[in-house]
């Protein structure tokens, strides 16, 4: 019998989103739990490292939003061909992923001082342009950053580039490796069903 | 003929590229470490793939970003872990390491005195913490995952370098960890290899 997954994270895109892409683009079922902030302070001692997203398999667990979603892209045959390959995905993973999962929702729903907005702002600007001018200069030109089919690190950068493209709507036009990645994504026949569902509570 | 791998990074001793380093020494495995001063990698930085170090050079391809080398270095050398969940398990030790040392680097580099004080309490707070729960999922027989050696060992010895040498008893509730520290010493690549990499400032 197939394992069983069980996802655990915020009603929201931000750090647990790459996995939920990886599940459907792979087409593999798992549960989607989704958590209100209010439900979260119980729950959080009953985890491994006092964070979400977590990821049951089997009755065992795992913390750390990029340790689950490359267990999960290995698993169904999304990280990459050989070492090489996946380490080259793994590259932009960490280079797209952090900050900016979590600094974009947080500028676009959960910040409402004006100053602090402002800087935020100029912060996520700027490492906006740092990190997608890297990407650009790396990624192939076929529609995936690495090798020629879609890999787990194109799911990753689409979470941020949906992201961005909320926050500054045609900023991808300046990156065309990387808006071609951002469609063939949003073209995927799953990514596509996956992505029909309305937003979480929080609307990031 | 010249070794397989070629790593490049600055001198400083801790730090992202100290990892690999140690992940080459453990495994026994030969590489070109490559140590630059600040001038000579602004020289080098703009026809760099990603601008940044540390970097791995094999077979003509590079690899940045130190996480993906450091994954990349443990797989070729068979101290990722057995494939599949333990696998997963070392990684997710790994990224943890991450959060404490972004955090003491937080400390470290932080000019304002106020605000210098204000991450160094944050630190107090969050190193125990972060150890009970380490120490809860780490295994009894002197590794965080499985029965032998991998990089999450490494890991752990690496971040906790700086702690211990400031507090050595700083594992003395922690026996589980404190066991890891002591299986990464035992082991006759890093032994040598720290007694012979040069003290640094960082």
């Amino acid at each position: 019998m197939a394992p069983k997954y069980k996802l655990t994270y915020f009603d929201v895109r931000s750090r647990g989103e790459p996995t939920r892409l990886i599940f459907a683009a792979a087409g593999v079922e798992y549960e989607d739990v989704r958590l209100s902030f209010e439900q979260w302070p119980p729950i959080k001692p009953t985890t491994p490292m006092g964070g979400l997203p977590m990821l049951e398999v089997d009755g065992k667990t795992l913390s750390q939003s990029m340790s689950i979603a490359r267990f999960v892209a290995k698993e169904t045959g999304l990280d990459g061909k050989n070492n090489l390959e996946r380490a080259l995905a793994d590259a932009f993973v960490d280079e797209i992923h952090e900050p900016l999962a979590a600094k974009i929702p947080t500028l676009l729903a959960f910040t409402t001082d004006e100053k602090a907005k402002e800087d935020l702002a100029k912060e996520v600007d700027q490492l906006i342009a740092e990190k997608l001018g890297k990407c650009e200069r790396n990624s192939g030109s076929v529609g995936h950053l690495v090798g020629n089919s879609l890999l787990w690190c194109d799911l990753v950068f689409y979470n941020i580039a949906s992201y961005i493209e909320a926050y500054k709507p045609g900023t991808l036009q300046n990156y065309p490796k990387l808006a071609k990645v951002y469609a063939t994504v949003k073209a995927n026949p799953r990514i596509a069903k996956w992505l029909e569902r309305p937003a979480g509570q929080y609307g990031v | 003929m010249a070794p397989k791998y070629k790593f490049t990074y600055f001198k400083a001793s801790v730090g992202r590229g100290e990892l690999v380093r140690l992940i080459f020494a453990a495994a026994g495995v030969e590489f070109e470490d490559v140590r630059l001063e600040r001038e000579e990698w602004r020289l080098l930085k703009e026809t760099s793939p990603m601008g940044q170090l540390p970097m791995l050079e094999v077979g003509g391809q590079v690899i940045c970003q130190s996480g993906a080398i450091f994954r990349y270095a443990a797989k070729e050398t068979g101290l990722s872990g057995a494939a599949g969940w333990e696998e997963a398990q070392v990684d997710m030790f790994v990224s943890g390491m991450e959060d404490l040392t972004m955090k003491m680097y937080g400390v470290y580099f932080e000019r304002d005195e106020a605000k210098k004080e204000e991450k160094k309490t944050a630190l107090a707070t969050f190193v125990p913490n972060f150890l009970r729960n380490y120490e809860k999922l780490c295994g009894s027989d002197g590794h965080l995952v499985g029965t032998s050696l991998t990089y999450a060992d490494l890991a752990f010895f690496n971040g906790m370098d700086d702690i211990l040498k400031k507090q050595p008893d700083a594992l003395e509730k922690y026996p589980r960890l404190a066991k890891v520290v002591e299986s990464v010493k035992a082991n006759k690549g890093v032994a040598t290899y720290i007694a012979e990499r040069p003290e640094t400032l960082l």
